[in-house]
C-alpha cells in the first residue's frame, strides 16, 4: 500500500475555515474593546450580542477545523527550517487551536455565570454552562481576558512568522495557505 | 322589645350565612415560601428575575367568585436578575425609575372560572401608568391536599404584559430590537389565612 504523498498546500476548505476564523477573531477584539468600557445600555447589549453569536460561530468552526486537520492532514513545514523554529510553529499552531476553543468557551461561561444566556443572531440560544454566580463571573472575566491578551501576542507572532517566511525565506509558507496563489499547485 | 332584638339578629345572621353573596375567606402570603418572577428577552435569550419584596391581600373561595379580589403590591426595587449590573439599570429612571414609582399595585376586578383553573381581569399600575392585564391561575385549597404543609392555599398563575404599555424602557430602551417588548409573569404564592 502506497503511502499518501503529503499535500503542498492547504485544501480549500483549510483555507476557508482559517481566513474565516481570522477574519471573525478580528472582528471579536474591535467589538470586545469597544464594548466593555459603554455603560450597561442598548449600544452594549447589542455589541456583545454580536460579540456572542461571533464566538460560538468560531466555536462550531473550530471544531469543524480541527475535525477536517485530523482528516486531512496539512502539509509539511519547510525542509530548511531549524529545530526550534518547527517547534516554534509547532506550539504556535497547538497555542492557537487551544485559544480557538479556550476563548469562546470561558465566553460562553460568562455569560452563563452573569445570567445572559447566549442567543446565536436571535435564532436559538445556547444552555447555560455555570449557574449565575458574581465571584464565578469575576473569574471567568479575568480568565477570558488573559487569553484574550495570549491570542492577541500569538497572532502577532503567527504573522510575523508568516510574513518572514514570505519574505526573508522567500518560501510558500504563506502562499500555500492564500486562496488564490498558485503556491504548491502544479503546473 | 328583647325578643324582637334578638329575632332580628338571628335573621341577619341567617341571611349572611346563606344569602346571595358569600364572602371569600382572606388570605396573605408566607413570604419565605412565595415569590413572584419574570422572564424577559434580551438578544434572543430568556433571563429570568424575581422580586424578593411583595405583599398580597388575597379574598379568594372556589365557591365565592364574585367576591374573590386580589391585591398586590411589589416592592420593585427588590428586583434581582442575578446580575447587579442589569438590577441596578432597571432601577434605574429609564426603567423602573423606582425613585418616582416604588412599588408596582395590581389590582382583580373580576374572577371567572376557566376549563383548566381560573382567569381574572385585573389592572396593573406600574411607573404611574394604569393597564388591564388579565391573569391565569391555578387555586389550592390545603383540603385538596395540594398546598405545602401548614399553609391554607397555593396560588400560581401566569401573566403576560408588554412592558412599553406602560413605559418601562425610556431613551434607547424603548427599542425593542435586543429587549422584546413581552414580559412573561410567574407567580406562585403560599398563603396563610389573614390573621
Amino acid at each position: 500500500m502506497a503511502q499518501p504523498v503529503p499535500p503542498k498546500r492547504y485544501s480549500g476548505i483549510a483555507q476557508f475555515l482559517h481566513w474565516v476564523i481570522a477574519a471573525l477573531i478580528i472582528a471579536q477584539f474591535a467589538l470586545a474593546w469597544t464594548a466593555e468600557d459603554l455603560p450597561l445600555g442598548m449600544h452594549k447589549l447589542a455589541l456583545f450580542a454580536k460579540h456572542k453569536s461571533f464566538g460560538m460561530t468560531v466555536l462550531m468552526l473550530a471544531l469543524l477545523r480541527l475535525a477536517w486537520r485530523f482528516a486531512n492532514p496539512p502539509p509539511a513545514l519547510p525542509s530548511g527550517m531549524t529545530g526550534i523554529e518547527r517547534s516554534l510553529a509547532r506550539v504556535t499552531h497547538i497555542a492557537f487551536y487551544v485559544l480557538l476553543f479556550a476563548m469562546p468557551l470561558t465566553g460562553w461561561m460568562m455569560s452563563s455565570a452573569k445570567n445572559y444566556s447566549v442567543s446565536w443572531f436571535g435564532l436559538f440560544t445556547w444552555p447555560n454552562l455555570v449557574a449565575p454566580n458574581e465571584t464565578t463571573f469575576g473569574w471567568l472575566r479575568s480568565t477570558h481576558d488573559t487569553l484574550s491578551d495570549v491570542l492577541l501576542a500569538v497572532a502577532v507572532l503567527h504573522i510575523l512568522a508568516a510574513l518572514k517566511h514570505h519574505f526573508w525565506n522567500k518560501d510558500d509558507v504563506l502562499l500555500r495557505m492564500l486562496p488564490g496563489t498558485r503556491a504548491g499547485k502544479k503546473p | 322589645m328583647t325578643r324582637s332584638l334578638v329575632l332580628a339578629v338571628s335573621l341577619l345572621v341567617a341571611g349572611f350565612g346563606c344569602g346571595v353573596v358569600r364572602a371569600a375567606p382572606a388570605y396573605v402570603t408566607d413570604a419565605g415560601a412565595s415569590s413572584i418572577d419574570f422572564t424577559g428577552v434580551q438578544a434572543g435569550a430568556a433571563f429570568k428575575g424575581t422580586f424578593h419584596k411583595f405583599s398580597a391581600a388575597i379574598e379568594f373561595s372556589p365557591d365565592a367568585l364574585p367576591s374573590a379580589h386580589f391585591d398586590v403590591v411589589i416592592d420593585l426595587s427588590s428586583v434581582d436578575t442575578l446580575d447587579k449590573d442589569r438590577d441596578t439599570t432597571m432601577r434605574g429612571p429609564d426603567i423602573f425609575d423606582v425613585a418616582h414609582f416604588p412599588t408596582a399595585h395590581y389590582v382583580t376586578r373580576t374572577v371567572t372560572k376557566t376549563a383548566t383553573g381560573y382567569s381574572a381581569t385585573g389592572s396593573l399600575t406600574l411607573r404611574g401608568v394604569t393597564k388591564d392585564v388579565p391573569i391565569d391561575f391555578q387555586w389550592a385549597a390545603s383540603a385538596a391536599g395540594a398546598a405545602p404543609v401548614g399553609a391554607a392555599a397555593k396560588l400560581q398563575g401566569t401573566a403576560t404584559l408588554k412592558r412599553l404599555d406602560f413605559g418601562v424602557g425610556q431613551g434607547d430602551w424603548k427599542s425593542t430590537e435586543w429587549i422584546a417588548d413581552s414580559v412573561k409573569i410567574a407567580f406562585s404564592l403560599v398563603l396563610k389565612p389573614k390573621p
